[in-house]
């Protein structure tokens, strides 16, 4: 996945003194080596293309309105990735949870008494829908850091900077969803426990 | 604790490749050793391993965006939304609707209805003032004040020219038998009560209307101071003295004459 184009730590600090000036050349240079991490995030908690560039746009604008609060020093990428999903799930809470109640009635136990064990005869459409449905009913820590970690390819202290929280509570919740992923799929994945 | 419940929450690490290089050598060795354990991890694997389903899901809708005008987009986006007028706090909006000028004539009202209203007000309380006045007990006019006072020294000149004329007719009646009788006592008695009464009458007498009265009342006086310092031995001559002044002077008619007049001179 190409991600961004890089961009040196000082480089980036110099153009969010220039974004609180509102030049637009430097901002658009942070959209375009930000866009795709903003994007992947907003789309692992809505999984809608139209939706997910809805929140970039939103995410980009706080930027733009909180430049100023942007402490030099920090990590500007976890500080912009914890915007983008509080932008994510504040969106998700105004309109997007009753959306997918409506689009799916389906609920995923209905689905497992449905499906068959063998893994084999799933298709690929419902093992996406049912996988994500399972990341679905993860505890909202849960599924943020298992989703940043093996979607987004976060190392564990990039997702710490980005929750703002421990990494040792990274790998505590890393292992919590793990665990809840492998008792919920066992029967499309042929787990036997 | 063992090795197994040691390693186990270490085993999502593993798999994600967050550890150090010293704990990840000693879960392969474990793991190399321990069957359950190792089953474990393979099922944990085969979870992370579906994750690539949603990673390579994720990669195809990635693809499907034009990054390269993204970024355009989001900007004109963000500097338009900058650029739009800020929307007004409630405060703000309120005083831009109370100034607008089709506000004018209802101001022009409200001022218009205070300065009528207070207009009203004063005039009513104004109109009011001299009823409350009015019901006040202690308030009368100096004109009727007057007449009261006129009507109160006539009734009681009456009374003394009455009370007067008593004692008078007694004494001109009296004669020299009476004397031994206490009879020296109770005129002296009556006579110093009447100069009492006229005391008290005198600055009342004063008025023009009781001109007439004053003079009488004056002679009658004079009389009475006599008598009051007439003593136990009252002879028959003296007696006769004082009758002949009450006869010359014609006093019980002239009193009569003056009371059928202030009877008559009701206030």
């Amino acid at each position: 996945m190409d991600r961004e184009r890089s961009i040196r730590r000082e480089d980036i600090h110099a153009l969010v003194r220039e974004i609180q000036n509102g030049n637009r050349e430097a901002f658009m240079t942070i959209v375009g080596a930000y866009q795709q991490r903003v994007f992947v995030m907003a789309y692992s908690m809505l999984r809608n293309k139209e939706d997910a560039l809805d929140v970039v746009q939103e995410t980009f604008l706080r930027l733009f309105q909180k430049a100023g609060q942007f402490k030099e020093g920090c990590n500007f990428q976890g500080w912009l990735l914890r915007i983008a999903k509080n932008m994510s799930v504040d969106y998700y809470r105004k309109n997007y949870r009753k959306r997918r109640e409506f689009e799916s009635p389906k609920s995923l136990d209905e689905l497992q008494v449905a499906a068959e064990p063998a893994p084999a005869s799933s298709s690929s459409g419902e093992m996406w829908d049912v996988f994500f449905r399972s990341i679905d009913k993860l505890a909202g820590r849960q599924r943020m850091v298992f989703v940043l970690r093996h979607v987004d390819e976060l190392q564990f202290n990039e997702i710490s900077e980005t929750m703002n929280i421990s990494v040792g509570t990274v790998k505590s919740l890393h292992f919590k969803a793990v665990q809840n992923l492998r008792k919920w799929l066992s029967p499309y994945m042929g787990i036997t426990s | 604790m063992n090795t197994c419940q040691d390693l186990q929450k270490d085993r999502a690490a593993f798999l994600a490749g967050e550890m150090g290089p010293e704990r990840r050598e000693r879960m392969a060795s474990h793991l190399k050793g321990c069957p359950r354990c190792r089953e474990e991890v393979d099922e944990m694997r085969k979870v992370i391993d579906a994750a690539g389903l949603v990673k390579g899901e994720m990669e195809k809708v990635i693809a499907s965006v034009d990054w390269e005008t993204l970024p355009a987009k989001v900007t004109d986006y963000v500097f338009g939304k900058m650029a739009r007028p800020r929307r007004l706090t409630i405060g703000e909006r309120l005083r831009r609707r109370l100034t607008r000028p089709v506000m004018i004539p209802v101001y022009a009202g409200v001022v218009l209805g205070l300065i009528l209203g207070s207009l009203a007000t004063y005039l009513i309380l104004n109109r009011r003032a001299p009823s409350t006045v009015t019901e006040n007990r202690f308030f009368a006019s100096p004109e009727f004040i007057d007449r009261v006072e006129l009507e109160m020294t006539r009734r009681q000149t009456l009374d003394y020219l009455q009370k007067s004329q008593y004692l008078l007719l007694d004494l001109a009646q009296s004669s020299s038998r009476d004397k031994g009788r206490g009879m020296e006592q109770l005129v002296s008695g009556r006579a110093k009560e009447l100069l009492a009464k006229k005391k008290y009458l005198n600055p009342q007498l004063g008025n023009s209307r009781m001109a007439k009265a004053k003079v009488i009342c004056d002679q009658i006086e004079l009389l009475f101071l006599e008598l009051s310092q007439i003593s136990d031995d009252l002879t028959g001559a003296e007696m006769k003295r004082i009758q002949g002044m009450i006869e010359d002077r014609r006093l019980l008619l002239k009193i009569s004459l003056v009371e059928k007049e202030l009877e008559e001179s009701e206030v």
